[in-house]
């Protein structure tokens, strides 16, 4: 992110000709949409003029992301979303809606922060040395995963981001720790509850007991699509964890939690339903 | 804990870890963690250590079931390059007849690259072999 321009809206600044701050901002903001969008403007011209639209703003950004603090998140990290959400507002602005830009950017800008929150949640404060760490095993798994055909392995790992293997192993230790909230939310959808039962029909030689599934069927009935299809990719098809993350398109470490967490849930359901 | 070398000379290439927990759920994410932590160690894959602490945790939980009140569980490593052999057993007197049947189980018989239950002498043991998928091994 590009450093923060100076600030200048201190309540010192008293409005000139007449003009309220706000209305200068809202002036100035129009005459850079005009310089951004005109058809004659250079390339160079426009990249200014978004630069400049981007700092015009941040007060907007650094206003909403004031609403999220003491929550545990630093403020500068809330501002650096936020001001991906203004700068996805300007490149998508229509300026013909007759709409005033901050009215149009501020949800955007409070979704950026609200989803930053949803996604880096974290069950417990970790360290973060090593939610950052966390991160790095996770891309560095994900490019892993593709040179080598195969999950890498912690030494990999280490060599990769440059770090020693037992930071690797405290940094899988602490994505453990991360919450599991709301991933059920977002699920891709394509198929219905019955589907996926109904398609382990035909390719199951992994499952070698039938009487298994029929005791375990009413189980996975009742869990969420997602945990269902991960759950069944991976007993059933024999799917590794890094290949199940592909398919889905979630990361490894996504799926290593859906799975723990589900069969957990089954565990607890078998011994409540059956009990010795 | 006891990290004993075979081979005391040269530089282990074989060794023998022991963990002895009391028999109780509590301590099932100790085993799944130190697990993890071995075969960390031992150039197992990402994958391959998910692999381990799942099934380390379905083992703890099928031997617990049986264990005798107040009694403790061992959890024993063999370590090898690119191999592990988790053996994790628990004190039954109730002699309980395996249910290979279980849904934990097959998860397990999935994970492991061998799975054995045995009920000799008193004590109830499931023993797994997981070997790493990183080539060499």
């Amino acid at each position: 992110m590009t450093g923060l321009p100076a600030r200048d809206d201190g309540p010192a600044e008293a409005p000139t000709e007449g003009l309220t701050r706000t209305e200068i901002t809202r002036r100035r903001s129009a005459e850079l949409f005009g310089e951004l969008r005109g058809d004659i403007a250079s390339e160079a011209a426009r990249t200014h003029a978004r630069d400049a639209l981007v700092h015009l703003h941040l007060p907007l950004v650094e206003h909403c992301a004031r609403r999220f603090r003491n929550r545990g998140e630093p403020f500068e990290d809330l501002v650096q979303v936020g001001t991906i959400g203004l700068i996805k507002s300007i490149d998508r602005f229509d300026t013909e809606r007759g709409v005033e830009f901050s009215t149009y950017a501020t949800p955007t800008i409070i979704g950026e922060i609200k989803r930053y929150f949803r996604d880096k949640g974290w069950a417990i404060r970790v360290p973060r040395r090593l939610q950052e760490l966390r991160m790095q095993i996770g891309s560095a798994t994900a490019e892993l995963t593709q040179t080598l055909g195969r999950s890498p392995t912690p030494r990999e790992l280490a060599e990769a981001i440059g770090c020693s293997v037992e930071e690797i192993v405290e940094g899988l230790e602490s994505s453990n720790a991360y919450s599991t909230l709301s991933l059920d939310a977002t699920d891709d959808s394509d198929d219905g509850g019955s589907s996926m039962l109904d398609a382990i029909g035909i390719d199951d030689e992994g499952l070698e007991h039938v009487e298994i599934r029929e005791s375990i069927k009413p189980l996975l009935e009742k869990l969420p699509p997602r945990e269902k299809k991960i759950l069944l990719l991976r007993f059933f098809k024999n799917m590794t964890q890094s290949q199940i993350a592909a398919e889905i398109g979630v990361s490894q470490m996504h799926v290593s939690r859906l799975l723990n967490r589900t069969l957990e849930q089954l565990r607890s359901s078998l011994e409540s339903a059956e009990p010795e | 804990m006891s990290v004993t070398s075979q081979s005391s000379g040269e530089r282990t290439d074989r060794a023998e870890v022991e963990l002895r927990v009391p028999a109780d759920s509590a301590y099932a994410s100790v085993l799944r963690t130190t697990t993890a932590g071995l075969a960390a160690r031992l150039d197992f894959t990402i994958d391959d250590i998910e692999d381990l602490r799942i099934a380390v945790g379905e083992a703890n939980a099928m031997v617990l079931e049986h264990a005798d009140a107040g009694s403790d569980l061992l959890c024993r490593f063999h370590l090898a390059p690119g191999r592990m052999v988790v053996s994790v057993s628990v004190a039954a007197a109730t002699q309980p007849v395996p249910d290979l049947d279980s849904f934990a189980w097959q998860v397990l018989t999935t994970l492991a690259s061998e799975a054995d239950i045995s009920t000799a002498d008193g004590r109830f043991a499931i023993e797994m072999t997981m070997t790493s998928s990183a080539a060499g091994f």
